[in-house]
């Protein structure tokens, strides 16, 4: 095919229009056009495929906002996807019209020192689909740069590269808390992130996995992932230090580390009580804005709190991982939707509902 | 004679009769025994987070002295020679003291942490692998500041203090000013420190302080001063904040400045629950680094007080002589805060 090839379509404008899931308002999502920019040199123009529904999605729909981030105007909605190349630009030597891919979402600025440090993913600069001003993927077509398309490999699903994103923040995680054959590990939480942050700490290497959370369909639902052992616990701040004892037990060890993946005061002042002198708790799950926790006496022992946000180079190992069999992510997919405006709704409440609800996919 | 703590508020100075001295222990003889912000704890609250004091308990444990004493194996030691005393002995045996992070032991015996007695005495019995022997040039006061130096080093330490690490120090009282030494003494590029107080803003100042910032205790200070405080370090930002007070405004405050991708040290043992923005930090990838006490550090205090690197004699505002009637002068001294920094008996 060559550089900057097309692929056998044609684009006939009116026939062919790009559409795409747009939030117009408070609670309301609209199926319309959507116009793709330009095709860069490096850029890649990518055929949608599958896209699941993020907790940050669900929230933009329902607050039309999330932390310091406000929709101003109508936005294209969701970021975790795969596609087919359509077309590539002139410059790009990595893909070709055809591949298969999944896509990073955030686009930082490459010249701020945080990029060149690496840690591209703090870039005051990002420009990450669905987080406003910037469109999301929840589209027929989006233009994306090559770099952020990784080629998944024939025995990956186009839906199991939708899933390389929520794997991200869970691969991330893992590497920031130092997870490998020595570390003890409790998840708080059991929604798609904790689930995730579980397997991605199973192979990390981590000998022991507690995972907790109120609901005990998502606790099954961890015990069928491999959870070494699931506890149930309450909302009520009272109750920590009992579950603090049963979640030891469990572990049948200390807590090394802890990931937080519900985010609130009572899940963080759980994991700072749980976690053995010298570990670390990773803030994962964004809840409240301010948090009142026993932060003092978790210092005094040395606990660590590691925040987490987003991730940075963690598609080529996420694909690893999913090629190798390591991480199966199927399970965790739970609803399919197709691509229209009467399905759009209906995916968005389900997800937005929890419980079984684990991850909902759109298949475009 | 030691300084019994007694009952709340009250000390007394009464007869302490020594362990026997094993064969890797020393005798030590006191000579400069420096009173600490935990002291004064015990003695207004008879508490200190989990600790209790119970019974009558010798206070005191910053340190150094004169071997007196050494036992069957100890090599290292000869009477006469001049220590420095490192508090807390760790069991050795777990986890945690195997690793090298002996100093979250939790079975150690620390001086003046209930049940072990202090070392505001005429002589303590010691290991002798935790008296490290001052150079010629150190007096015996400066000694006793390797402890709470040892509280600053440890922080330097355990945020990676280096010739790129721009420093804010929360608090100028004894612990916010050893820190600010150490981080100095560790190649910190910039180092801005805050307080209320205007008179230990100006000893910062003093002691090398790039920048100083008034600040209040009012939470809704916390945008302007943050305000103030970045303005004042530069436009690079703060890479590590030590909190060296440990109360929510001071670790709002450090959670905010910090830019994306830094750390906060909390070092000042403050309240046991905080409020604090913490998802926000966390979403920038602020990490929160805990500081308790130390270890290994009295070899590199006392290499950076020997070549001078750092030098704490400026701290030491006050000094008593051991009676009766100057320890609870010197207690009432260093309660008060204010002037008073680094209060010091000499025996």
């Amino acid at each position: 095919m060559g550089k900057g090839g097309k692929s056998h379509e044609e684009t006939k404008s009116g026939e062919d229009e790009n559409m795409a899931a747009w939030l117009v308002g408070l609670n309301t999502l609209k199926i319309q056009p959507f116009k793709l920019p330009p095709l860069g040199p490096h850029d890649a123009r990518v055929r949608m495929k599958a896209v699941g529904i993020c907790g940050s999605d669900v929230h933009y729909l329902k607050t039309m906002r999330c932390a310091d981030f406000v929709v101003k105007e109508l936005m294209v909605i969701g970021h975790e996807c795969a596609g087919i190349i359509e077309e590539v630009g002139s410059e790009v030597k990595n893909l070709v019209p055809g591949d298969r891919v999944a896509l990073e979402p955030g686009i930082s600025c490459w010249r701020c020192d945080l990029c060149k440090d690496g840690r591209y993913n703090l870039c005051p600069e990002m420009k990450f689909f669905a987080t406003p001003p910037v469109h999301g993927s929840l589209a027929h077509q989006v233009v994306h740069p090559a770099d952020l398309c990784f080629k998944l490999p024939d025995n990956v699903s186009l839906e199991e590269g939708a899933m390389c994103e929520p794997l991200s923040v869970g691969v991330h995680a893992c590497r920031r808390a130092n997870i490998g054959p020595e570390t003890n590990v409790l998840v708080m939480g059991a929604g798609p992130i904790g689930l995730v942050t579980m397997m991605a700490a199973r192979a990390f290497g981590a000998p022991r996995i507690v995972i907790v959370d109120v609901d005990d369909n998502r606790l099954s639902v961890a015990k069928n992932l491999g959870a070494d052992g699931i506890v149930k616990v309450s909302t009520n701040m009272q109750d920590v230090a009992e579950e603090v004892e049963r979640i030891c037990k469990a572990m049948g060890g200390g807590v090394d580390v802890s990931f937080d993946c519900a985010g609130f005061n009572k899940t963080m002042s759980t994991a700072l009580s749980a976690t053995c002198a010298g570990g670390r708790v990773c803030l994962v799950g964004m809840g409240h804005h301010e948090m009142t926790v026993p932060l003092t006496p978790a210092a005094a022992r040395e606990v660590d709190v590691i925040g987490i946000f987003r991730y940075r180079n963690t598609w080529p190992l996420c694909i690893e991982f999913l090629r190798s069999g390591k991480i199966d992510v199927k399970p965790l997919i739970t609803h399919r939707f197709g691509f229209s405006q009467k399905e759009v709704e209906e995916a968005f409440e389900t997800s937005a509902g929890g419980g079984s609800a684990i991850k909902v996919m759109f298949n475009l």
